[in-house]
């Protein structure tokens, strides 16, 4: 490859370079002339038989051309360039490298366990991010080496920080074996039912209790006196009373979409978000879908999709039955199974213009036994007796 | 003869035996010159083959140059051949 150069002559006769470079048989590659001084392109190679043949003309390299302009500007600019480079270099050690470990769990146990099992398989801080694979190798592993303590383990990237979410085992206790315990009532209630497995009823069915009366005893009595303590056991349902205060307006907005989507994008800086294009649709609700994320920077693709607000007025019936539902799903969101609502009244409706108010009043069976463990030191402290 | 004809042409094809100059807008091409005898301004003398050609014009100068060819930019009035 010919490496050429542009060289400055300063010398005024044009025509008489020319000539002597035609004799030293230098070929010219281009050639122009300046005010006080002549340009031209040869060979580098040439440039040296000028130096040692053209000794009385002043010349200097002007500009070079291909991979000699390359080499050159390295050579001028390796500085910068060298910045550049650790720069790049220092962004993609970031960027890839570990600095915190995160584990998710409030069991400091736990923590340890995790972290030591982390340590053992290499993943520990100032040390290069690992691939999905490997990621998922030492999950297993780590999965399969305390099968008995952890149920899941989850290990992410976030920026410079590794998150190790972790679930551990949950081993379901036995129901625990108390020595003393009553049964009270978990609230104000009219006693429905009692199936006594152990203790003493203290209430029969159709009694009204107060929030926390004994209702099966655990004291197992003779003349009154205390014979025995027992953890006392049963079921007992009761009736319930509650008074639910509901209002539904009569103007219901119902959120409808037109199937009309539009893409755009945005930039998270720190928890604020640019749009990079205007968005062109009223009313819209965004998904979004993560492009690239660095740190606390993310790109993240938008989709905008439209919809209308659709407004029902409803008539009194409508709203008035709505809101004996909504009364109705708020104590059902309280009880179990096998607990129901036995009576719904409504104890005063206002229509207003724009909404109903309804106050209603419903009975529910529920189970209202609750277990009440006891100490024996302190019940014998407040009773000042002892069993026999 | 076409055989003869047919040698020239290919021993010119591959050793370059032939002269020409071509001219088009400022520019003149020179194909094997021997010697480049006058450079100025407003003349340059040429020695090709068995002859000289005398380029007249102004402004004259050389754009590329190598042991073979000349590439003459400026504004070019006339060409002259002289035979020995």
């Amino acid at each position: 490859m010919n490496k050429l150069i542009w060289v400055k002559f300063y010398n005024n006769n044009y025509y008489q370079l020319i000539l002597r470079l035609n004799k030293l048989g230098i070929t010219i590659y281009n050639s122009k002339k300046d005010k006080d001084c002549i340009l031209i392109k040869i060979k580098r190679e040439d440039y040296d038989k000028i130096k040692k043949y053209l000794i009385s003309y002043k010349t200097e390299i002007y500009s070079l051309t291909g991979i000699l302009k390359i080499d050159w500007l390295i050579k001028k600019y390796i500085i910068f360039i060298m910045a550049i480079i650790i720069s790049i270099i220092f962004l993609l050690i970031c960027n890839n490298l570990v600095l915190k470990i995160d584990i998710k769990n409030n069991n400091n146990q736990i923590k340890d366990l995790v972290q030591n099992e982390l340590k053992a398989n290499g993943l520990t801080i100032l040390k290069f991010k690992k691939n999905h694979k490997e990621i998922e190798k030492v999950v297993n592993k780590i999965l399969d080496d305390n099968k008995d303590t952890l149920e899941w383990l989850e290990i992410k990237y976030d920026g410079l920080v590794m998150i190790v979410n972790v679930t551990e085992k949950t081993i379901i206790k036995e129901k625990e074996e108390y020595n003393y315990c009553h049964i009270v009532a978990s609230s104000d209630a009219k006693i429905l039912s009692l199936n006594i497995y152990r203790g003493v009823p203290l209430k029969e069915v159709n009694d009204y209790v107060l929030k926390g009366d004994i209702i099966l005893s655990g004291d197992i009595t003779f003349n009154e006196e205390v014979k025995n303590r027992v953890c006392a056991s049963g079921e007992v349902y009761g009736e319930v009373w509650y008074k639910v205060k509901v209002e539904v307006p009569f103007k219901e907005e119902n959120i409808k979409y037109t199937g009309k989507n539009r893409y755009n994008f945005n930039i998270k800086i720190n928890d604020e978000k640019y749009k990079i294009l205007k968005s062109r649709i009223k009313n819209y609700k965004e998904k979004e879908i993560n492009l690239y994320k660095f740190n606390d920077f993310e790109i993240n693709l938008v989709k905008e999709k439209e919809y209308v607000v659709e407004t029902k007025t409803l008539t009194e019936e409508e709203a008035y039955n709505k809101a004996l539902k909504l009364a109705q799903d708020k104590i059902l969101l309280k009880l179990d199974k096998d607990e129901s609502i036995l009576l719904k009244k409504v104890l005063k409706k206002e229509v207003n213009d724009s909404t109903i108010y309804l106050e209603v009043f419903i009975i529910t069976k529920e189970n209202i036994g609750l277990l009440k463990v006891t100490d024996v030191a302190e019940e014998d402290a407040n009773n000042g007796s002892k069993p026999n | 003869m076409k055989d003869l004809h047919f040698r020239n042409y290919f021993k010119n094809f591959l050793l370059d035996l032939e002269d020409f100059i071509t001219i088009y807008d400022e520019n003149l091409h020179v194909f094997n010159y021997e010697k480049l005898v006058k450079l100025s301004e407003k003349e340059i003398i040429l020695k090709m083959n068995k002859k000289e050609v005398i380029i007249v014009g102004n402004n004259l100068k050389i754009k590329q140059m190598t042991n073979q060819e000349l590439l003459i930019i400026g504004s070019i009035l006339k060409v002259e051949f002289k035979y020995e």
